[in-house]
Order: structure tokens, then sequence, then C-alpha cells
């Protein structure tokens, strides 16, 4: 199945690509409000349930710390996986091109074929595609406890392997490591590879060359890549500023390893979000204007 | 801008550095004034005017302590008291049992303390505001109510990790009378006074939180001590109060009742002292103070009014009349406490204090026995002034019988402050002897007497204030003169960065006219000139200071992963921009190094938890020392291989000379194996070097180190192999004669690199070993990744290309040394410094050998990282910004400028941002525990970076001049040839 699917979606990409523009199908303004309000709504959401439902937050139990991001983790994907595929849907009527089928199929099958199909696509960086596999990919990445195929435990590691690239920064820039924090540090480069790696490896999937261009050159050039850039950086900025108040003697539980730096990581999250929404509003003008 | 010349940079750059250690000298002297304090104690001799022969007499002062009691007693001619209690209630204001302005505290406080209030009103008590002088924090309060001296910072500095108060003081002069001590509450006094109390049940004041629990563990005792007799001083000192201004300010709810529980210890103590009278045991006092008072807040440390109105109450002297309400209200000093109580008590007035003794509290006294102790309290401040006006001149008026115009009444004292003294102090001189001469018929002159009174406190207030004033006052002119020359150093010394980066621009332009990204927005540079103003702004957070490690730890760390990004980017090059440069190759080698400046860097990090207030966390050190000796001396030893085969390793790179490198490559390792010996041999017991074998080898190891670095760097150029002269013949046959010297110097600038490569390492090699000996074993592994970062980072930099400012890898290197610092297990306070490994290799005490030792051992890493400077202009490439035709001057300039003056200039900003935040918080808190230390260190900094960068300057300048002059007589001679 996973190569039936895999050779079916290379051929259904490959075709439309040479046809499509890559200014011309970028994302509409009300579409990226939409997507904006609804990553920032979710956020606030999650850790509005988690305090309401299961009376936890970050400073008042830092004991529960670990228990928080994991149930935040929790939140996230029941919240976002359906609300994803609800917009997916009602993006999918304006676009003939792809199937719904066979996204929500990449999507289920997660990465590792997302990453080779995309493989043969690296060079006609399509727009289409990206919104395609942005969103296609986020049930998967969010949403990956509603898919009970095989797949799951496989997806998982995935993530992890994603978590360790930021889990090997905080550890490199400082964060404790030891038996007692290893939970805390996993869980929280899990939520920071749901702000960073997770939406960039959705839409680029191996291809490199965007990777670089987005992470290492911080030139994005689509109104996608706005939405992936953006927050993504972000959220590692408000991480890293929120490390600062760490070493202050003031003794507030909230100065524990991954709590202030959570906060931190959400904050610029947040921003980064109203940021990049005001970016893609100005890209499409200037689009509008550039093909006028 | 015309190109600044060789001689004009190496001008201006010294004249900055001299204006800054001008400034930070000044700065230096007006922030922590030295007085000079009399050493020693006072003895009897204290009861005799000063004199110019000052012939102690020894044997008086060795007496037994029953005799020298009497002695004293017989010598003030002032029935002393027999016993004291001395209570201290932590950071009572006097405005809660006095009242400010002429007015009674407000109902609720006084009648909190009914009893206390109602022995004022009785006159059976006198109290006084006592204004404390800043750092208004508890045992430096302590130290002025009991040696009557106001301690300077550097005082405390230099007592390194001893709290123990060495001056002379109340406790050690009844000490020596015989006294027996007994004390209960805060356990600062047992700090202060180890060992010094027949009992004693210390409380800590580390519970903020507990009010309660806190002073009873003080009153439990009480019942039972005041119903002995054995002891003659007692102290109690109570924290309650203290911490509940610290819960809930001075309003707070459970400060009525904690003035009330303080109240009832004052009446229960009293009770028994009267009681104790009626019984014929002796006259008791009871002195209740507190040591600072508290904002609003309940804050203190500060010098507001409210912090510094501090209580001085007496209970129980002789004066049952109640004339002297109005005495309530004086404002004394704090300091006055000391010399009052010495007085009261028979006992010399200690050395250095400064206070005066508080007449209110002698009026039982006969006239003529308060005129005595005005007199010994002056005698005593005159021998403190002639200790800090060497040249006063009437301190050797009483033994020249100067008293010739005694007839003439009271002079006029004007002019300089030493005339001022001088002359008020003989005015009452005058006065007292008259009086005393007068006899019998000076009863009813009540007149003459108070006119006395008045001369001695005029002299005494004008002496103390001038003694006080010359410990806490700074001098605003030096002050401000030393920052603004730092300022104006700072300045030159960023001018003339901005000016070599200006010019290294335009040679970059005319040679690589290919590279246009050159000048778009980069991270790294944007991040170092962002992480300076970080450190700096962090360096105003007194806990930031406590806990710089972190900071250094993340900048650094962070920096790497900019490195790491830029990296990536080479990777793919951008449209639009510059070909690309580097070949996978070289994005391979400095990927790798990056990785392993992170890998290091994070070890580093965890070996040392550092700090202040982490100091309890886990970490690889800790760890280690848990272990048995052994398992540390076999890491010890395998990183000192480790280090040999690095440096070995390094010197194998270098491709030309191969022959003389492998000279030095075997007495690197001869080198390395004595040490090694060394260590396996003598670190049996980690710390302990007392056999006199251990001691001459570390000693013939450190002469050997000294000279194979000395011999490396003199040697070398001279030694090394110049291959110039078939390069010379083949040029000389297409050029003409004329322009020997511009060939020479084309071709001597790679063998000054060959030369500069080989002496680096030396010098970093043996820097190693010496660290190795000195070191704490622990240490060992934290010594050899600096090793590895600092070739790693070399790595990276010599396929930095041009597009690679020069600028940033200099301040990287500064950054990287000074986390390194840290990562040695350094911290901004005092208690980190190394003391025991400064005695290595000494046989006998040395305080400049033992201190130059400690600056090595706490300084490893930044100069470690200087050092590297060598190695990095030795690998850096540098000829996209030579010129074709250029003079020596303009070779030592595209060499040398960089290095030295992007770190004299990162260090500049570092110092003159920290002496102002300094001078900011110079009211704070924590201004002696936290900022000034961390200012000792930065000054230490700054002379650190002073020698490395004149080492590397040295070292560059004399290499290359040597390899010059040879190439200059290679040319002639094959010219003569020819």
């Amino acid at each position: 199945m996973k190569t039936n699917i895999a050779t079916s979606s290379v051929k259904s990409s490959a075709e439309p690509e040479t046809k499509l523009h890559v200014s011309a199908h970028s994302i509409s303004v009300l579409e990226a409000l939409v997507f904006h309000l609804i990553f920032g709504l979710v956020l606030g959401l999650a850790v509005l349930l988690a305090h309401k439902f299961y009376s936890i937050n970050l400073v008042s139990h830092p004991s529960l710390t670990l228990r928080l991001i994991w149930f935040f983790l929790r939140v996230f994907q029941v919240i976002e996986c359906p609300i994803v595929i609800l917009l997916y849907s009602r993006y999918r009527k304006n676009r003939e091109e792809c199937s719904y089928l066979k996204a929500v199929g990449r999507g289920l099958l997660g990465l590792p074929v997302g990453r080779a199909l995309n493989r043969g696509q690296t060079h006609g960086s399509n727009a289409e595609n990206y919104v395609i596999q942005t969103v296609a990919c986020l049930p998967f990445c969010y949403g990956m406890r509603g898919s009970k195929n095989t797949h799951v435990s496989k997806s998982f590691l995935e993530k992890l392997q994603r978590a360790l690239v930021n889990a090997l920064g905080a550890v490199a820039l400082g964060a404790p490591v030891g038996t007692q924090y290893f939970s805390k540090t996993v869980n929280w480069s899990l939520m920071m590879s749901l702000f960073t790696i997770v939406p960039a490896a959705a839409v680029f999937g191996s291809s490199w060359k965007d990777w670089l261009r987005i992470f290492a050159h911080t030139k994005p050039m689509e109104s996608v890549d706005f939405m992936i850039c953006l927050p993504a950086h972000g959220a590692i900025i408000g991480a890293w500023f929120g490390a600062w108040p760490m070493p202050l003697d003031w003794e507030r539980p909230w100065q524990e390893w991954p709590t202030c730096v959570s906060y931190g990581a959400m904050a610029g999250y947040l921003l980064a979000l109203v940021a990049s929404f005001s970016f893609v509003q100005a890209h499409a003008r200037f689009q509008h204007v550039k093909r006028d | 801008m015309s190109p600044l010349t060789c001689s004009k940079l190496t001008l201006f750059t010294v004249a900055g550095v001299i204006l800054q250690t001008i400034g930070l000298s000044l700065f230096v002297y007006g922030f922590f004034p030295v007085k000079p304090a009399l050493s020693g104690v006072s003895g009897p001799e204290s009861f005799f005017a000063p004199t110019c022969n000052s012939v102690r007499n020894q044997s008086q002062s060795d007496l037994p302590p029953d005799q020298l009691k009497a002695l004293y007693e017989e010598l003030s001619g002032i029935p002393p008291f027999d016993r004291l209690v001395l209570m201290v209630i932590d950071g009572l204001p006097a405005e809660f049992v006095l009242g400010k302005d002429h007015q009674p505290p407000p109902k609720g406080l006084m009648e909190a303390m009914p009893y206390t209030q109602s022995l004022l009103a009785n006159g059976m008590a006198i109290g006084y505001h006592a204004k404390a002088a800043p750092p208004t924090v508890t045992m430096p309060r302590l130290k002025a109510i009991v040696s009557g001296a106001i301690g300077g910072f550097l005082d405390v500095a230099f007592n390194f990790n001893t709290q123990a108060l060495l001056d002379d003081n109340l406790l050690g002069q009844f000490l020596r009378t015989g006294w027996k001590m007994v004390m209960l509450g805060d356990e600062t006094w047992l700090k202060m006074f180890p060992g010094l109390f027949m009992r004693h049940d210390g409380v800590s004041s580390f519970f903020v939180k507990d009010t309660v629990q806190v002073d009873q563990n003080v009153s439990r005792h009480l019942v039972d001590e005041l119903s002995r007799d054995d002891w003659d001083l007692l102290i109690l000192h109570y924290l309650g109060l203290d911490h509940v201004g610290h819960l809930g300010g001075r309003d707070s709810g459970l400060m009525a009742p904690k003035l009330l529980e303080m109240d009832e210890v004052v009446k229960m103590i009293h009770t028994s002292i009267v009681a104790n009278q009626e019984n014929d045991q002796g006259q008791t006092l009871l002195v209740v103070v507190s040591d600072h008072g508290m904002t609003d807040n309940g804050n203190h440390g500060g010098s507001s009014y409210k912090e510094t109105d501090s209580l001085a109450l007496f209970i129980g002297l002789r004066n049952d009349i109640s004339d002297h309400a109005s005495d309530t209200l004086d404002t004394v000093y704090q300091v006055d406490i000391a010399p009052t109580l010495a007085l009261l008590f028979g006992v010399p007035i200690p050395n250095n204090n400064v206070g005066v003794l508080i007449l209110g509290s002698f009026d039982s006294f006969t006239d003529d026995q308060q005129l005595k102790a005005l007199e010994l309290n002056s005698w005593q401040l005159l021998r403190l002034l002639t200790a800090q006006i060497p040249g006063l001149s009437c301190a050797n008026s009483p033994c020249d019988g100067f008293i010739d115009d005694h007839g003439s009444g009271k002079r006029k004292c004007d002019g300089s402050m030493e005339n001022v003294i001088c002359c008020l102090y003989i005015n009452a001189t005058v006065l007292h002897s008259s009086w005393k001469s007068m006899g019998v018929s000076r009863s009813n002159s009540r007149e003459d007497y108070s006119s006395i009174v008045a001369a001695y406190y005029e002299f005494l207030e004008t002496a103390s204030e001038w003694l006080s004033r010359k410990v806490t006052d700074k001098p605003v002119d030096l002050l401000a003169f030393g920052v603004a020359a730092m300022l104006l150093s700072c300045m030159v010394l960023l001018s003339l960065i901005f000016h070599i980066c200006k010019e290294v621009y335009v040679n970059e332009k005319q040679h690589l006219d290919l590279i246009n990204g050159m000048h778009a927005w980069n991270l790294d540079e944007t991040f170092i000139l962002g992480a300076i103003s970080i450190i700096i702004v962090s360096m105003g957070s007194s806990s930031m200071v406590e806990e710089e490690q972190y900071i250094w730890h993340f900048v650094t760390s962070t920096f790497d992963l900019v490195l790491l990004r830029k990296a990536m980017k080479s990777l793919l090059p951008a449209e639009k921009s510059f070909r690309p440069y580097k070949g996978p190759k070289e994005i391979g080698f400095q990927m790798c190094s990056i990785f392993v400046l992170i890998v290091s860097g994070r070890t580093l990090r965890a070996w040392h938890q550092g700090g202040v207030n982490w100091t309890y966390l886990p970490d690889i050190s800790k760890w280690l020392e848990q272990g048995s000796s052994n398992q540390i001396k076999f890491i010890q030893l395998v990183s000192g291989f480790l280090v040999i085969s690095l440096c070995l390793f390094a010197l194998s790179l270098l491709r030309s000379s191969k022959k003389l490198v492998l000279g030095v490559g075997f007495s690197f390792l001869a080198l390395g194996l004595l040490v090694l010996q060394h260590i396996a041999i003598h670190r049996e017991n980690t710390f302990v070097f007392s056999s006199p074998r251990a001691t001459f080898s570390v000693q013939i190891i450190f002469a050997i180190l000294g000279i194979a670095t000395i011999g490396t760097f003199l040697a070398f150029p001279w030694l090394m192999p110049i291959s110039i002269r078939e390069m010379y013949a083949t040029h000389s046959d297409t050029m003409s004669t004329s322009v020997p010297m511009e060939i020479q110097n084309k071709y001597s600038l790679a063998e000054l690199k060959d030369s500069m490569y080989v002496i680096g390492w030396a010098y970093m090699f043996c820097w190693c070993l010496l660290q190795l000996l000195l070191q704490q074993p622990v240490n060992s592994v934290p010594l050899l990744l600096l090793l590895v970062q600092i070739s790693a980072i070399i790595v990276y930099c010599s396929y930095g290309g041009p597009h690679q400012k020069q600028w940033v890898e200099i301040a990287a290197l500064y950054y990287l040394g000074m986390a390194g610092h840290f990562a040695l297990g350094n911290s901004n306070a005092l208690a980190t410094i190394d003391v025991a490994g400064a005695f290595i290799g000494m046989s006998s005490y040395s305080t400049l050998f033992s201190g130059i030792l400690m600056f090595i051992i706490t300084y490893a890493s930044p100069f470690l990282f200087l050092l590297s400077m060598v190695v990095y202009i030795s690998v850096k490439d540098t000829s996209y910004i030579e010129k074709p035709n250029a003079d020596s001057g303009h070779h030592l300039k595209i060499i040398l400028a960089s290095p030295c003056l992007v770190t004299l200039g990162v260090n500049s900003i570092l110092l003159t941002a920290y002496t102002i935040v300094l001078l900011l918080m110079r009211n704070h808190l924590f201004v002696w525990s936290v900022f000034s230390p961390k200012y000792l260190y930065v000054c230490a900094t700054t002379v650190c970076i002073y020698i490395g960068l004149s080492v590397v300057a040295v070292t560059v300048i004399y290499s290359y001049l040597v390899l010059s002059l040879r190439k200059g007589m290679q040319g002639s001679s094959i010219i003569d040839r020819r």
C-alpha cells in the first residue's frame, strides 16, 4: 500500500507541476488568516484546557510539568486533527488537481513516504504542493492519535527523531541532563518540533534545498514559506529569551528548566504568527500589484 | 580616510591602554579606599597620652587576666561595671522605641513595648538613635558595634575566606581581662569569633520565613543563663524581627507581637539584673542594640534614614535621676557604642575605633571621671589619626611639654584639616590640664567643666567625622575622572577597531571584487555585538553576576549554533551572492569543528555548576571527587597524555621545516612525560605537597617549563630554515635587483606564520602542563577540553576565508576564554579562588610568589585563549588584505592590529560598563558581597589581557624582526655572490 500511494502521488503531483506558476497559487489572505487564527487559538485553547480540565499548569505544579506537556500535546492532537481536516476539505473545494484521498493517505502514511515523494520533486517547489502537504501532513503530525494503523509506531519514531534535534540544541545550550530531566526535555522538544520542524517537514519533506533556504538563509519567498519560517524562528527565539530568567534568584517555580523556556517559545510562536500573518498579507498585496 | 601607519596605531593603542590603566587605578582608589588601620590591639599604653617614643611595654600586656584587669581599673580610674548583657535585635529601627523628630512612637508601638517604654520614661534607660554606616547588613554592622571601626571592602576582600574578626575589638579586650562569654542567637557571632564563647547556641538566619522558632531557640536558655553567675558577657541576638520585616515589612501584623516578645525579654533580664544588684552580685548593664533598621518593605542594606536608624539603649546605668529625658532623642553613631562600652567596663578602647563615647551614659560618674573618659577617647583617636596622617604635629606636643599658652584660653581653629584637628586637641588638653591644676576649688566651677567637655567633644567629633568619612565617603572627583578616562580609552580603542575594519574592508574590495555578499547582514556579527550588550545588561543583576557561568556558556553555545547555521548556509549559496568560496571538504571541516566546540563546551559547562547559589547542584567534578583518588589520578594522567598527543599532532600538521619541528616535538614529549611522572609519583594525596622532594621536583619543572617557553620563543625564529634561495633566485632573474626587500618581506610572512604556529603551540603546551601541575586534579579534563576547543576554533578559522570577519573570531576567542574561566570552577565570589594550589612548589611562604601562582591558576583559561591568539594569527589567511608592495609596518599591522585591538576593545567595553554598573549599584544591598568581588575579577581580567596581549605582540614582533633580519643577511649574501 505504501509503495502504491507513493508512486501514484509521484505521478499525480508531477503532472500539475509543470502547468502551475509559483506565485499564482499562493495562499489567499483569508485562508492565511484562518490558518493563523487556528494555530494561535489551538495553542491557547490547549493551555486553557490543560488548566481547566486537568487543573495543572506550568507554574503551580512544577513536579507535574512533565505530565502537563504531555497532556498539552495530547490536547493539541485532539483538537487540531479535526479542525485541520475540516479546513483542508474546505480548501480542497477550490483545487481539482489533487485528490482528497491521496493527501489524507499521505498524511496518514507519515513523512518517510512524504520524503520519498518529495525527493522526486525537489526542483519544482510548488505552492500548491506546499499547501497540500502542510494541510495533509498536519493531521498526521498533530493527530497521530486518530491513526491506528501500523505506521503509528514508525511515525512516532520519526517524531522522536525530530524532537532529538531540538533536544540536542537545548542540551547544547545548557539544559540539564539527568534522569529526572529526561522526560521533561523530551516533552519540551516534542512541543518545539511541533512549532519548528514538523510544519517544515510536512511541506518540504526531504527537499534539503528548501530547508536550507528557510532555516539557514532565512529567505522565505512564498506565503507558505512565511507561515513556516516566521513561527519556527519565533518559537526558537522566544525559547532562547525564555531561558534568561532562569539564573535569577527569585526562587519561583517557573524558573525551572522547561517551564519558562516553554512559555518563551509559546509567546514567541504567537507573536511570530501575528508577524507571519502580516507578512503573508503584505506578500499577497505585493503579488497582486505585481500581477497588475 | 587615510590609513593609519603602524607606529601611529601603536601609539594610539598604547595611549588608550595607559589611559585605561590610569582611569582604573583612580576608580579603584576612589571606590575602595584602603584605610591604614593600626595593627595589634590596645593595651595598657592606651591609658597614657600618646608619646613620641612609644615604646610599648610588652610585659604589661602579657600579664595574666586578673592582674591586667586590676591594672586597667587602676589606670582608668573609672569604676567599671561587672557584667554586660548585650541584646541585639536584628533590624529593629530605633523609631519603634524612641520615636522620630521628638515625637514618641505611634501608640501601637508604645503599647507593644510597655516595659521598655516605662524604663525610658523613668530614666532607668537611655536610648539613642545610633546611625549605622552602609552597608546595612548584619555582619559589617556587628563588627562596627564591637570594634568601633568602619571596615572598607578591601579589608574584607583580603581576608579571603575567613569571616573572623581579626581587628582589635571589645570581645577580644574582654577576653584578655579574663571574661567568660556566652552567646545565644545568630551564628554570625560564631563565625566572627570562633572558639571565643564558653557556651553558645547559634541559630541560622537562613530560614527567613521562620519568625517564631528562631527567637524561641534563643530565649529557651535565657532563664537558665540569667540564674547562672559564671559568665561576664551574655550576647543575645534575636533574628525574628528582621525576618518579620522581610516577610511583611514595617507594618506587618506580626510586628507588634514580636516587639512584645522582645519587651518580655528586656523585662526578664532587667528584673534579674535588679535582683542581682540587690543581692550584691555586682553591677550588670543591659545594652539593647539593633544592627540596622529597615525600609517600609522590610529590606535593608542601603543608606536611607530608615535603614541606618538603629537603636542603642542602655538599661541599668546608675543614673536614677530622670533629668536626661531629652538625651534619649539624641542621635549618635553606631560606632560610638564600642568606646562607650570599653570605658564603662574599664578596658582599652579598640585601637581602630572611630567612635566617640556617649557622655549620657556616664552621668552617674564624677566630673573627673567623665573628663578622664573623654581624655582616654581623645588619646585613642589621636593615635589613630597619627597613623592616618603621618605628619600630625600635635602628636608630639604632649611629650614636648607644649603647654605654653594655657593662659590665653581657647584658640580659634582654622586652616587645613590637620591644623584644625591639632588645634582642637590642644585646646581641650590645655583646658583639661588647667582644670586639673585648679585642685579642690574646681568643684563649683560647673562652667569650666562644661567648656572642657565642649572642647573635647569638638575635637572628638571632628576627628571621628574625618576618620569615618575617609572610610565611607567616595571622592567624587576621583571616581568621575576614573570613569571619564575609561570611557575615553574605550572610545579610542573602538574608533581604532572601526578604522582597522574599514581599512581591511577597503583592501578586501581591492582584492576580491567578486564578493558582493560581504556586507550583507550577518547573523554572527550581529550576535557578537548583541552578546556584549546582553552581558552588560546582565551585569546589573546581582544573581546574574553570581551565576555568570550560565551567561557565558549560553552566549558561547548560541554563537556555536549561529556558526553552524552559517556553515550550513554555505552549503546552498544564495543567488546573486558570491560564488561558493569553499568546497565541501572545507565546510565539512568547519561543521566538525563546530560540533566539537558544542560538545566540549557543554561538557565544560557540566564540569562545574559553579556560581554562588547553585553550588549544591550535582556536577561532574563533585561526582569525580566522590570517587577514589586513584581514579582521579588516572583521569589526570590520561588527560595529560591526551594534551601531549594533541599538541604533537598539531605540530605534525606543519608541512615545512620537518626536522626542526621534530626536535620541538621531542622536547614537548620529554617535558610532558616529566610532568606526568611528577603527577604519578607525587600526587598521592590530592592536596598535600608537604614532602620536600615533591616541592623540589615542582620547582625544577617550573624552571624547565620557563626555559622551554622562553627558549622556543628566542631560538625558533633563528633556527627556522629559510627556503628563500630558490624563490629568490627565480624571482631575481625576472625582476630587477633593486627590489629585493619586497620579495623578502613577501616570503618572510609565510615563514613568520610557520614560526608563529610552532611558538604558539609551545606556549599553549607549556601553559597546559603548568596548569596540570597547579590546578586541582579534577580540572585536568576541562583543561584538555579547553585545548580541544582552541584547536577546533582554530580549524574553523583557518577555513573561514574572507567572509568570516576577523574581529568576530577574535571576540569569539575572548568569549570562549571567559566561558572556560567559569568552567574551571571559578565564580565571581572570592571564595572559589584556589588558595591551596597557590602553595605548590613553595618551600617558604612568599606573598608575591603565591599571589602570582594564584593568578595563574585563576586565569588559566583566558590566558590560554590569549596565547592561542599566536596560533590563530599563524593560521588566519590574511593574503587578501595584504598590499602587494608594503613595508614591514603594514605587515605587522595586518597581522597584529586586529587581534590586539579587538581583545582590548571588548575588554574595555566590559570593564567600563561594569565600572558604571558598580557606581550605580553603590547603595545596593549586595554591593560588597556580589558586585565588588566581581569588580576585582574584572580588574584582574584586564591585567590578564594586558599581559597576554603583550606576550602575543612581543612574540610576533620579535619573530618578524629576526626573520626579516635573516632574510636581509641571506639576500645580501646572495647578491654578493652574484
